[in-house]
């Protein structure tokens, strides 16, 4: 009995929690149904419509779908270039014998490269991107993101790779295995929920990427939140299109967290520990 | 019906085309070189008269089979987007649409080729609009002057306009559009029913360039101005004399007395927001938002709003400031794209691709184009308030360190109609930091004694 | 990819010592020694940045960390519906800035937003959140309370699910109240993985832009000015690369500063 009254409480606390945050979603998504006017007068109960959804999707001025099909390939092509130079970096820092400073140096350059506003590096990347050739190609961008997830992904994998039992590697080394094969059969295996986490979090932090997107694309290269942006306007924020074009990004990456959850957070919870 | 009225716009476009040749002597070659016009890329921002712009674009494709492609950015985009292009050894983009806060810094920067040296055989359309003569550029004398060359086409001639509500005017028998700053000021304070109705909504937030371009109309329908004389490069900052003083004691009073509580907060989306809300009788905006007054799934004032010239005080003209679009082509591109672009810009500025503009919603930029009969239709009243005002519009600007410029008095009007300073305190300030800005970057500039 | 990260990065630094002009499509740099660092400490925005980021970055994280916690805790302890607790907890993260910004600004609208509507049913004013100079920080703060509480609750969650389960049975058996299982099982196990949020989330916090750009612009006057939109007005609007290359610089050792004496007093705690 006193388990059931807790139990209850717990789920009362977590529907309060759930309305606090899922209360403006809903909000959103709903706007994207009604008419400009309709929101902006403030209409409690308004007559759906599909028009804005129709825009965003159909016309002419739009590229949505396509923004949609870049924003996919630059963010899975970035995630994984990224998770894997995290791994092979994170590898390489915590089991090699480099010397300590030159860890500690790596590791800090990668928390301050975290720590530019990527406001400040768009136009220096813009003018390496057109000197070889990648502007405006989905090349320039997928590097863009990789390099800027790699400080995170580096430092998650390097809990990962630190935790894998030093008797394993050696007993595959004295097996006879190169380095490549270690790193397959041994540590890939023992770092795949850390992969799954920092993957998670690099696709999403790269689907909603904007200020280097909006620099190094121009229209057929151009991501999502770009295409978004477009919306709000000197003359007019086109609220009820936003509302749409946001509610449609939202649902690929929403996919991918519901299907890869077990995945992060037994990652994470390996990761969290140490 | 609509095939009919594209039937049409094509017979006259090409008549239109016909003329242009006759003037100009160049364009039998052009127009024969046509099918061998290499593509061209635009760099445009988001706004509401992207639309007619691209399909006026598609209209030129299929009259001489060239191929143009749109990038399109987000407002807040497009300079950056730019500035990266011209900047590397080759750009990205053939023709760049600039607005009036930055054509400055293109052409200065030698940026943007005069299209004169790409076809010498170019002629300026007779009746286009030169907006303060913002085309033209002198490299030498660093001024704009028609003695300058001509370095870029007007695409869309944005002034602010007097929005006002007609239906409301005519409920309470008030006479006539508001032309002078007493006017408006009575007639604001007439419908002023707060909070259900502002007699006025001004833009004083803080932003790029907002609360400063909002109050330009003010300052240069009083007499006052910035600088003194910027065609003759003296920049000696008159912002602080007596008639910036009136000027902005007039807005403040608008805002406290007639107009939204809110003034020092509003950006120029809100108070759009508030007409198109039915919330505000009278604002003083960019005519490009005309498009959203008449639409029902936008807008609760279908038909209801009329347009006027921005007011001014008597025995002097309205002096509405430039927000306006110029297309310049792109210094580093090559040679058959700069000519290619050049080409586009002969076909756009007569008076037949102007009037197809206008139908497909546009705003025009040839003179001509207001004398067709669409300027006498319902939905196209703004038409001729535009056209009156448009002679008269002032181009604040001259120098690409503009910015600089703008930011001071975005702080400083804003602080001033927020209340956190006295206007006397906030004009002597600007004044002082702009005189500053100025002669840290070589201008001729000076100061006012100090208002007290 | 070093190199894209390695040579902005550097030219950034150097930027900082030089102004940049554009004459004839061509670049020149010019040597100003210190002088932009110097301006710095006289710039009225920068100022007001530095303070308000400061505060938004404390304010923020703090609020997303406790909330975050919270959920976390209540969905570790709870025995039904978790997965379904999981994906509503994490909408908001999925959701780009810059429409976070827009839509925020018409949820906080005090003549149509959702929020006055609210506050009407209820009796009271409305509140002109974003328009108030002393509500508009708070404001701004929320927004990203409400945006990253997910990040926070992920990171929370994982870690609550890897605690050792034998130590709390062990805490059963010894009689602990709920608090005392918190105070002296659950926080200090969980305190890497604590830090290892702050960092991330400081960091992160420290370059707030998306949603301060369409929310309020930096203003009314400069409540909510932060030091990335400064940047980016100074960098990019004004066209001043070398002076806002230098207040990048200035920011990033701020942040080191702040970072530094987080661990010092972590250290101290421990010791």
């Amino acid at each position: 009995m006193r388990r059931w009254r807790h139990e209850s409480g717990l789920q009362l606390a977590l529907l309060l929690g759930g309305l606090l945050i899922a209360a403006p979603f809903a909000w959103v998504v709903a706007a994207g149904f009604r008419t400009q006017i309709s929101l902006l007068m403030g209409e409690v109960w308004f007559t759906p419509t599909l028009s804005a959804f129709e825009e965003v999707l159909f016309s002419k001025t739009s590229d949505f779908l396509l923004n949609v099909r870049n924003s996919t390939l630059i963010g899975l092509a970035s995630t994984a270039i990224a998770l894997a130079a995290a791994t092979f970096g994170a590898w390489s820092l915590h089991r090699m014998r480099w010397p300590r400073w030159w860890v500690h140096a790596l590791l800090l350059w990668a928390l301050v490269l975290q720590m530019i506003p990527p406001v400040a590096l768009a136009g220096g990347w813009f003018v390496m991107a057109r000197a070889v050739g990648l502007d405006n190609t989905l090349m320039g961008l997928i590097l863009a993101h990789a390099t800027l997830n790699l400080p995170m992904a580096l430092w998650m994998m390097g809990v990962f790779v630190r935790d894998v039992p030093q008797e394993l590697v050696e007993a595959a080394r004295l097996d006879g295995a190169s380095t490549p094969t270690l790193l397959w059969r041994v540590v890939l295996p023992l770092v795949a929920p850390g992969l799954a986490a920092a993957g998670v979090l690099c696709f999403v932090f790269s689907w909603n990427e904007f200020a280097a997107a909006l620099n190094l694309s121009m229209r057929q290269t151009a991501t999502v939140p770009v295409a978004i942006a477009k919306f709000a306007q000197d003359f007019e924020i086109r609220y009820v299109q936003m509302a749409a074009a946001a509610s449609l990004s939202a649902v690929p990456a929403l996919l991918l967290l519901l299907v890869a959850q077990r995945w992060i957070v037994k990652g994470l919870t390996l990761g969290a520990v140490k | 019906m609509a095939a009919n009225r594209h039937g049409e716009m094509g017979r006259r476009t090409a008549l239109g085309l016909g003329a242009g040749a006759l003037a100009s002597g160049a364009l039998p070659r052009r127009a024969g070189a046509q099918g061998r016009m290499a593509p061209i890329t635009i760099v445009i921002n988001q706004s509401p008269w992207l639309d007619s712009f691209q399909r006026t674009v598609q209209l030129y494709e299929r009259e001489t089979g060239a191929k143009v492609d749109l990038d399109v950015n987000p407002f807040a985009g497009s300079l950056e987007k730019q500035r990266n292009s011209v900047r590397a050894r080759q750009g990205t983009t053939d023709l760049l649409i600039m607005n009036s806060g930055w054509f400055a810094e293109m052409y200065f920067g030698g940026f943007v080729r005069p299209i004169t040296d790409i076809d010498p055989g170019f002629r300026l359309e007779r009746e286009v609009y030169t907006l303060g003569d913002t085309i033209f550029f002198d490299a030498e004398k660093k001024t704009m002057t028609p003695q300058g060359k001509l370095m870029s086409i007007p695409i869309s001639p944005l002034i602010p306009l007097t929005y006002y509500r007609g239906d409301l005017y005519r409920e309470n028998g008030i006479q006539g559009a508001p032309r002078t700053f007493a006017q408006l000021e009575s007639n604001a304070r007439k419908l002023h029913r707060p909070p259900r109705m502002y007699g006025i909504v001004q833009r004083g937030a803080r932003g790029p360039h907002t609360v400063a371009y909002d109050f330009y109309p003010y300052l240069y329908g009083h007499g006052g101005s910035i600088f003194r004389n910027q065609a003759e490069n003296d920049y000696t900052v008159t912002l602080n004399a007596p008639e910036g003083r009136t000027a902005l004691d007039y807005y403040i009073r608008l805002a406290k007395e007639a107009g939204h509580p809110r003034t020092a907060a509003l950006d120029q989306a809100e108070v759009i927001q508030a007409i198109v809300t039915g919330r505000g009788a009278h604002m003083i905006t960019v005519v490009a938002a005309w498009s959203q007054m008449d639409d029902p799934q936008r807008s609760a004032v279908v038909d209801k709003i009329e347009w006027a010239p921005p007011p001014s005080i008597e025995g002097r003209p309205t002096a509405p400031g430039l927000g306006h679009w110029l297309a310049g082509v792109s210094r580093n591109v090559p040679d058959d794209r700069q000519r290619a672009a050049a080409a586009f810009l002969a076909w756009f500025q007569t008076p037949a691709a102007q009037i197809a503009t206008a139908k497909l919603g546009g705003i025009p930029i040839n003179a001509a184009a207001y004398r067709d009969p669409i300027a006498e239709e319902r939905r196209f009243r703004w038409m001729k308030p535009l056209a009156e005002a448009l002679p008269h519009a002032v181009n604040i600007y001259q120098f690409p360190e503009a910015s600089e410029v703008i930011a001071v008095l975005e702080l400083g009007l804003n602080r001033a109609i927020a209340g956190e300073i006295t206007s006397v305190a906030a004009l002597n300030d600007m004044s002082s930091q702009i005189a500053e800005i100025m002669a840290k970057n070589g201008y001729r500039t000076g100061k006012l004694e100090p208002l007290r | 990819m070093g190199g894209l990260g390695l040579l902005p990065v550097l030219n950034l630094v150097a930027l900082g010592f030089f102004d940049v002009r554009w004459a004839e499509g061509q670049s020149t740099w010019s040597f100003v020694g210190t002088t932009h660092y110097a301006a710095l400490t006289r710039d009225p925005l920068f100022g007001a940045a530095i303070l308000n980021t400061v505060v938004f970055a404390l304010g923020a994280v703090t609020g997303q960390m406790i909330l975050g916690f919270a959920l976390a805790l209540l969905c570790s302890k709870a025995t039904r519906g978790r997965v379904f607790w999981r994906a509503v907890f994490v909408l908001p993260v999925l959701i780009p800035g810059i429409v976070i910004g827009a839509m925020w600004k018409l949820l906080l609208n005090p003549e149509f937003g959702a929020l006055a509507q609210l506050f009407e049913l209820a009796g009271l004013t409305p509140v002109d959140w974003l328009g108030e100079p002393s509500t508009a920080l708070f404001a701004v703060i929320m927004v990203d309370v409400w945006h990253w509480t997910p990040f926070c609750f992920l990171l929370f969650l994982a870690g609550l699910e890897s605690l050792p389960r034998d130590v709390y049975e062990a805490a059963t058996v010894d009689g602990a109240s709920a608090w005392q299982e918190l105070t002296r099982i659950t926080l200090p196990l969980m305190w890497p993985t604590i830090a290892v949020t702050f960092v991330f989330r400081l960091v992160l916090a420290f370059k707030v832009f998306d949603e301060v750009y369409l929310l309020t612009g930096g203003g009314p006057g400069t409540a909510t000015e932060v030091v990335s939109f400064t940047i980016y007005q100074r960098f990019f609007t004004e066209d001043r690369a070398g002076y806002g290359a230098a207040m990048a610089v200035a920011v990033i050792f701020l942040i080191f500063l702040m970072l530094a004496a987080a661990a010092a007093a972590r250290r101290r705690v421990q010791a």
